[in-house]
């Protein structure tokens, strides 16, 4: 284990295999935690490192652990939410191909802080090649007693399952998750009841991405202060960060919160191809709403996004340069995230078609002024109105884009 | 209803099975596995993953109607996912969508006229910096250029 | 019971009360579609949205239960403009049908559009074509672009009836309500998706474009098919206008009774008693002689039977009388029986034919399939099993109110036993196949046509009262019985 969760893991190729995470002090973290500390103890580290969610919503992971009751006569659950599906993200899959066991690792530590004995591991379905590596790192960890019966020879069990997701974007939100692993249609639940209460089978469950898990060995390792200190005093930590789009070095690069959007982009990822300007920045996948090239002095943090009126989400940049046509990033939105609605509520369901529809009339050259009038005003019946964030995930973009961009837009819709 | 498949699969079936505290948990994971088997999974195959798991055939059909990866219908040799999300389009998806129309003859949704494979556009592969991507079966494909694609898709068998 | 303040209003409800529930005792109708009462709340329709102080968003009504202290809004303008948008995106994708959809005048979304839309759509697009005319059951119709996907008929058929028949299919705005292939919804509590639909998806085809719901008056009565006495609504045409041929009743539905039968009744009473009130009715009396049969009015039939019984009744000799009643009579109908034929005549030979035990299917319907056979233990009448032979023997007038002797014996058995019997009358509201073994035949009425109590399985009495005259000459048991004992004195 490193001290990072990504960047120096894989350079060495073989990192994945058990052999090489132990070199370098893999699962000693673990073995840390259920040897020698308290699972309350545990959850409170986490808690003091300002750990927050890295799969989109950002909620801090400790205070969330710490919702599982203390006693209950019901098994407690743990998943890790590898389902990956906001467009511009790519870290998880880094996390999974070059570093699983930091993910089994920190599954372990989350395990024994709130009590789960059985854990199952939601990949989406497209990483068929990447589920089957993690089958082998886990019975690798399973023939080492990293996991299984007697887990480091201590009186502790933990079976790990991978199940595979099969093509539902909404299966990255959480009770989705629960409902697919259950054999159901990935339909979100209504909440409350939250899943630290009632989860996965009605028993009390933790849903953590990736990433976030990823980070939990290193946080007991090193200390909450540590990691407080890679990152910020309310969001501990660094964030990979996928960058894509029109950039020159497109890329993951783990850095810490608070790094700046310029220096994400221009700094490390190369910046722009020659002659091009910048035009927009999505900074947190296609759910975020972008930020036009005058608003992209900011630190990547969840509160600093937050405030711009956008989010850090799964932390994926998608760069604009200024050959990128609004109009088809519209269209893309729009097409998104009216394949991939549920259906089960109605202003999503509904709504996100309508917009579709009406986007790609515009494309068609169809279109009138007053229809992008009509597309924010769609945006604005489903925003706040659904039983899951993918409403708002499709509507806070679409206003923001024709907002910010309604010059260009109206230009475009004829020809 | 009966359905024939490998010991193999069986095993993975069982396998499945075990891992869960209810059967229904195992749908997901057997339908995947008989396509993995057949290339698709047919409607007796649901019946049959219906009686074994104790539920009515309607909760799979609704299993099956709702994930876009579960197959109803025999496809070509290969399956080729086109990403088509925003990192792709700005990198040229729109490109190779094109070329896979004129010089291959094959649209998304349709198999090739020699069966060898089928086209899907799919929401993000998640491997966007890579854009534009495909995945050929279990295989990632990035940065693809047109030559790229001719080549892969004339190395499928 | 926990203190909350609803429209400036307070109000004190049970612990428990959804915010749903608490409006409607306050006589505030908030709308939905998906929340049904006797389901755990759904919350996919998101019409009932409320603003609750102190929540930033606004707040489902059918799932948010009350706490002590709880200010709800809801008709404040934020609630206003949801209910707007939200009914304004539902009329989006929904048909224009409503000139040919046999659900208006009782669908949900023109109730809702009266009462909160009143507005002009401003939507452009094109509505998704879907199927119009599924056969989803023998008697039931799936209409797909009408359908709101409030997915009330699939939790029916998953929670109620166990079936699970229908499912969600699909996704995103191609979701639909589908079968596995073909198979269809077939258990005995079908007809009840027909009411669970809040609008004209799910339609009955015994009453696809028969009537106009505002034609029909419903009228409470209770089905008399089996002990239960579910409370059912009948719906009859009153006055004008009348549709061609004269067709007055179309429909029978649930009468809610949390201590009878919930919401929901089961086929039989739904369709068999419903045909059973308007086919086949015999309406007029009629002698019967070498198989043939000529009508009577009822003085004449009544005064038939009556010297048959007088003669008996001079002569002193009440063994020579033989009654079978059933048990579909009324307790007032029964204690009456007791007193005329008991009391008054001194008949023996008195026995109960009914329908036979059948299954009772675990929910409404019971074991015995006649309306009072609590009533008739009540009225002191003892389940005697019935010798046919050795109670014909010595008898010169039989009585049998209704046919159903012929779920017990043989039709040849009793022909031969009947041929024997010098005046026999059967007393029925259809024709049966006992009609030519008789000598006359008085038609009766149905429940529906009278009035009185009835006692359920668990004991229960209820009352109910006539929905429509009754049918011709007609006349309930009670009645000829009072008739009759007026003849005789």
């Amino acid at each position: 284990m490193t001290d990072r969760v990504l960047s120096d893991a894989y350079p060495e190729g073989g990192f994945w295999h058990l052999e090489a995470y132990l070199k370098s002090g893999g699962y000693e973290a673990a073995r840390k935690a259920l040897s020698g500390m308290k699972p309350e103890a545990v959850v409170d580290e986490v808690k003091r490192a300002s750990l927050r969610g890295r799969g989109g919503a950002g909620f801090p992971a400790g205070v969330k652990w710490s919702f599982v009751p203390r006693t209950t006569d019901k098994p407690v659950y743990v998943c890790v939410n590898a389902d990956e599906g906001e467009p511009g993200t790519a870290k998880d899959r880094a996390i999974l191909t070059h570093n699983p066991h930091a993910v089994l690792e920190g599954l372990l530590i989350i395990a024994f802080a709130v009590g789960a004995h059985d854990a199952y591991i939601y990949i989406r379905g497209e990483y068929e090649a990447l589920a089957r590596r993690l089958e082998g790192a886990i019975g690798e960890a399973e023939k080492k007693g990293f996991l299984g019966a007697r887990v480091l020879g201590l009186d502790f069990r933990l079976d790990v399952a991978v199940h595979r997701g099969a093509g539902a974007y909404i299966c990255g939100e959480e009770t989705a998750l629960l409902e697919s692993i259950e054999g159901r249609r990935g339909e979100p639940r209504l909440k409350p009841p939250f899943p630290a209460l009632v989860g996965l089978f009605q028993a009390p469950t933790v849903i953590n991405n990736v990433e976030t898990v990823a980070c939990v060995p290193l946080i007991i390792r090193h200390g909450a202060d540590w990691f407080v200190k890679q990152g910020l005093p309310r969001d501990g930590g660094t964030r990979v960060f996928t960058v894509s789009g029109a950039v020159v070095r497109p890329g993951l690069y783990e850095l810490p919160l608070g790094t700046t959007l310029r220096e994400l982009i221009f700094v490390h990822a190369g910046g722009l191809r020659p002659g091009r300007t910048l035009k927009a920045v999505i900074p947190g996948g296609l759910s975020a709403p972008l930020l036009r090239a005058d608003e992209v002095d900011l630190p990547l943090d969840f509160d600093s996004l937050a405030k711009s009126g956008s989010m850090l989400g799964s932390a994926a940049v998608i760069v604009l340069d200024d050959t990128a046509s609004m109009l088809t990033v519209l269209n893309v939105i729009a097409r998104f995230y009216a394949h991939e609605s549920c259906g089960q509520c109605t202003p999503c369901r509904l709504g996100t078609a309508w917009i579709r529809k009406a986007v790609t009339r515009l494309v068609e050259g169809l279109g009138e002024a007053r229809d992008l009038d009509e597309i924010v005003r769609v945006a604005e019946a489903i925003k706040g109105r659904t039983l899951c964030p993918l409403g708002d995930a499709a509507a806070l973009p679409t206003i923001a884009l024709v907002t910010k961009f309604r010059g260009e837009l109206e230009a475009a819709l004829h020809g | 209803m009966s359905l024939t498949l490998s010991a193999g699969a069986m095993a993975s079936v069982e396998a499945a099975e075990r891992r869960y505290p209810r059967p229904q948990a195992a749908l997901l994971p057997i339908l995947q596995i008989i396509q993995t088997e057949l290339g698709y999974i047919p409607v007796e195959a649901e019946i049959w993953a219906a009686e074994r798991l104790g539920l009515p055939p309607v909760r799979v059909r609704e299993v099956m109607s709702f994930y876009t990866l579960l197959r109803r219908r025999k496809p070509g040799r290969h399956i080729v996912q086109v990403c088509r999300n925003l990192s792709c389009t700005l990198n040229g998806a729109e490109d190779l969508l094109s070329r896979l129309a004129e010089k291959w003859g094959v649209r998304p949704g349709e198999t090739s006229a020699d069966g060898r494979f089928s086209l899907l556009t799919v929401e993000c592969l998640g491997n966007c910096p890579e854009a534009p991507c495909l995945q050929v079966d279990d295989a990632d494909y990035g940065k693809v250029t047109a030559q790229a694609l001719d080549e892969i898709l004339t190395g499928l068998d | 019971m926990v203190e909350i303040l609803i429209d400036g209003r307070t109000l004190c409800v049970a612990e428990g009360t959804t915010v749903l529930g608490a409006a409607r005792l306050a006589g505030i109708d908030i709308p939905h579609f998906c929340y049904h009462p006797a389901f755990p709340p759904e919350g996919s329709c998101r019409m009932c949205l409320v603003e609750i102080e102190g929540q930033p968003k606004l707040e489902l009504a059918c799932s948010t239960v009350v706490r002590a202290g709880l200010k709800i809004l809801t008709a404040s303008p934020q609630v206003v403009s949801a209910r707007r948008d939200v009914l304004e995106l539902f009329l989006a994708e929904h048909p224009l049908d409503c000139p040919i959809c046999d659900k208006a005048g009782e669908c949900l979304l023109q109730d809702y559009y009266e009462a909160h839309g009143r507005f002009s759509g401003r939507f452009r697009e094109a509505r998704e074509k879907r199927e119009k005319l599924v056969r989803i059951g023998r008697r039931l119709l799936l209409d797909r672009e009408r359908c709101v996907l409030c997915t009330r008929c699939v939790r029916f058929l998953a929670a109620y009836t166990g079936t699970e028949e229908l499912g969600v299919v699909e996704r995103g705005v191609r979701t639909e309500i589908g079968t596995f292939e073909d198979r269809p919804v077939d258990n005995s509590y079908s007809g009840n998706l027909v009411d669970l639909c809040p609008v004209g998806a799910i339609t009955a085809i015994d009453f696809r474009f028969r009537t106009r719901t505002w034609f029909l008056e419903r009228k409470p009565s209770l089905c008399p098919k089996c002990g239960r006495g579910c409370n059912i609504f009948v719906d009859i045409v009153c006055g004008y206008p009348l549709p061609p041929g004269g067709r007055r009743l179309f429909r029978i539905r649930p009468r809610e009774n949390p201590d009878v039968n919930g919401y929901w009744i089961c086929d039989i009473g739904r369709y068999a008693y419903l045909a059973e009130l308007t086919e086949n009715r015999r309406t007029q009396a009629a002698l019967v002689r070498y198989g043939e049969e000529t009508p009577l009015s009822m003085t004449e039939a009544l005064g038939r039977m009556a010297a048959a019984l007088k003669a008996a009744d001079r002569e002193g000799r009440p063994e020579r009388v033989a009654v079978v009643l059933n048990s579909s009579l009324t307790n007032e109908e029964l204690a009456r029986a007791r007193e005329f034929f008991v009391g008054r005549l001194g008949v023996k030979k008195l026995a109960f034919a009914d329908p036979l035990l059948d299954r009772a299917d675990g929910r409404l319907l019971t074991a015995e399939r006649c309306a009072n056979a609590r009533g008739a233990a009540g009225a002191g009448f003892a389940a005697a099993d019935l010798d046919l032979k050795a109670w014909a023997d010595g008898t010169d007038c039989v009585l049998l109110f209704g046919s159903h002797l012929l779920d017990h014996q043989r039709l040849e058995e009793i022909q031969g036993v009947l041929a024997k019997v010098k005046f026999k009358a059967l007393f029925a509201a259809q024709r049966t196949p006992l009609d030519g073994s008789v000598d006359i035949i008085v038609p009766v009425s149905l429940a529906a046509e009278k009035e009185g109590h009835l006692t359920n399985v668990d004991g229960r009495v209820q009352p109910f009262k006539p929905v429509w005259p009754a049918a011709g000459d007609s006349l309930a048991e009670g009645a000829v019985f009072d008739r009759l004992r007026e003849e005789l004195g």
